[in-house]
């Protein structure tokens, strides 16, 4: 038997690329996102493709833990609609693709019919692993966590489920030291 | 496997359909263990000239470990195993058996299982139904058979399942329409499909033509090892050589000498049992190894594969 390498938790992304089985194509997009899935929605006849284009302010923390939110019930309604040969392809900011990745899972969709573009923009949601608050747009490491205050380190491992990178505290040792911050990629 | 072996005593065998046998086994001392629905267990029949081992899931409940029940069916062109089970084996028998393992598990995150069994495919679902019903899981099963050879168990999981137990028996002129039933089911339902290979293609066929995501399609086939040609295998660590008969898979052979190879499937799905080549040219028949692995030609899977020629080096 040979052992795979480690994988790195940070997703990464690869080319989009048309579905041909699909009998659906669904494009959901940030406004800044679209640019991105211009091609593939050019290449797709009009009756086999929807698509759905969020503002900014929109799509930010846009589906909450119990779905609630404007985005997130026209999203759905899409998606229970779409029929089971449904592709689905997103751009936007990466925590508004995951949100919506999780928000397809859980009504039945397949890992395999949901493609994302490279995320736009660098901004991450972070995870405090210590009090389980969610920190938006973070775009340096250490952050101050919004729930507890804690100074984190922004690490690369991505939790799925939370559609956020993980935090831990940096200074659990001496909390008066106090590291430089330093820009995310 | 390196695991220790459970020795079993036949307490009770049922004819089940015409060409399928129930093997009910107890443990001889100690006790069962529970198991996850879909498991198996590869029984070790000891048959002159040679022995067998083949798998076989447990059909029973999965949290009973009083005893494990397996259904055998009578395999025409069999290599001996099916019909040492049938012939020969008689209640108080002893057996070896491997403890469970599982390469068919249902997929717990599925918002609806809809469970397609061929023949005496039925078996590994006997395990699902159970543990299925204990969650409240949403599911259907659809049992294809032949009244006149298989179909064991049908008047039971009708009575029990009602109206999601659909039975289809081909000697009686009735037939599965595949495009409909794989037409007509939610969003997130798994397919799990256990049959001879033609039912498992089929139902591929069907759903990729629908557009069904592949990760959302399960199956286990009845993956014995098929005989061949005899051939001669050479150990490239002590040079000693040992001759395999045409009806002995590879890894019986080596088994046979004494050489342990890890296994678990002993159906070429698995990967366990994957071996260097260092000489000589494989007949793939293994469904593990990639398209490149095959070309490149340096692994076999022996549990099912055999020399393409007279004569393989293995680097073991
Ligand atoms: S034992 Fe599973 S592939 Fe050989």
């Amino acid at each position: 038997m040979t052992i795979e390498p480690l994988i790195k938790s940070r997703p990464s992304y690869g080319p989009v690329t048309v579905q041909i089985n699909a009998k659906l194509h669904l494009f959901i997009c940030t406004a800044e996102g679209q640019s991105a899935l211009q091609t593939l929605i050019d290449a797709i006849p009009q009756t086999q493709r929807q698509l759905l284009v969020f503002s900014a302010t929109d799509a930010r923390g846009a589906v909450d833990e119990k779905g609630h939110s404007l985005l997130a019930e026209q999203v759905g309604a899409a998606l229970c609609d779409a029929p089971l040969a449904t592709a689905i392809y997103l751009s936007g900011p990466e925590a508004f693709m995951w949100d919506l990745r999780n928000l397809a899972r859980s009504v039945g969709f397949a890992d395999e019919q949901i493609q994302m573009c490279e995320p736009v923009g660098n901004a991450r949601r972070l995870f405090c692993t210590h009090c389980y608050a969610i920190t938006e747009e973070v775009s340096h490491s250490p952050q101050t966590c919004s729930g507890c205050g804690r100074l984190l380190l922004v690490r690369d491992h991505y939790s799925k489920l939370h559609a956020a990178y993980v935090g831990v505290q940096i200074n659990a040792e001496d909390p008066a030291e106090i590291p430089e911050p330093e820009a995310l990629s | 496997m390196t695991i220790d072996k459970i020795r079993v005593r036949v307490d009770a065998i049922e004819q089940v359909a015409p060409l399928i046998r129930e093997f009910q086994l107890v443990p001889v001392d100690g006790e069962l263990m529970p198991f996850s629905p879909g498991s198996h267990v590869i029984v070790e029949m000891p048959d002159q000239p040679r022995s067998h081992r083949n798998a076989y899931s447990l059909l029973s409940e999965p949290r009973d470990a009083a005893c494990y029940r397996i259904a055998v069916r009578l395999q025409e062109h069999s290599r001996g195993g099916s019909r040492f089970m049938h012939e020969q084996v008689k209640v108080g028998d002893e057996l070896a058996i491997t403890p469970p393992a599982n390469l068919f598990a249902p997929n717990w995150g599925a918002r609806k299982h809809l469970l397609i069994a061929g023949g005496v495919g039925i078996t590994p679902f006997m395990s699902y139904l159970p543990a299925l019903q204990r969650v409240g899981a949403g599911f259907e099963l659809h049992y294809l058979f032949r009244s006149k050879q298989t179909g064991a168990y049908r008047q039971q999981l009708a009575s029990e399942l009602g109206e999601r137990c659909y039975l289809y028996d081909a000697d009686e002129g009735i037939r599965c329409d595949l495009g409909e039933l794989l037409g007509d089911q939610p969003r997130g339902t798994h397919i799990y499909i256990c049959g001879p290979q033609t039912l498992i293609a089929g139902v591929q066929e069907v759903a990729q033509a629908l557009g069904w995501p592949t990760s959302h399609i399960h199956f286990e086939a009845f993956a014995a090892p098929q005989p061949g040609y005899p051939f001669e295998v050479e150990l490239n660590s002590s040079g000693r050589t040992l001759a395999v008969d045409g009806d002995t898979s590879l890894l019986e052979a080596l088994e046979d000498a004494g050489i342990a190879v890890p296994s678990l499937c002993r159906g070429g799905v698995c990967g366990q049992c994957k071996t260097r080549v260092v000489a000589g040219e494989p007949d793939h028949r293994d469904q593990f190894l990639t398209a490149d692995e095959r070309a490149e030609g340096n692994c076999i899977m022996p549990c099912v594969s055999r020399a393409a020629g007279k004569r393989l080096v293995l680097d073991l």
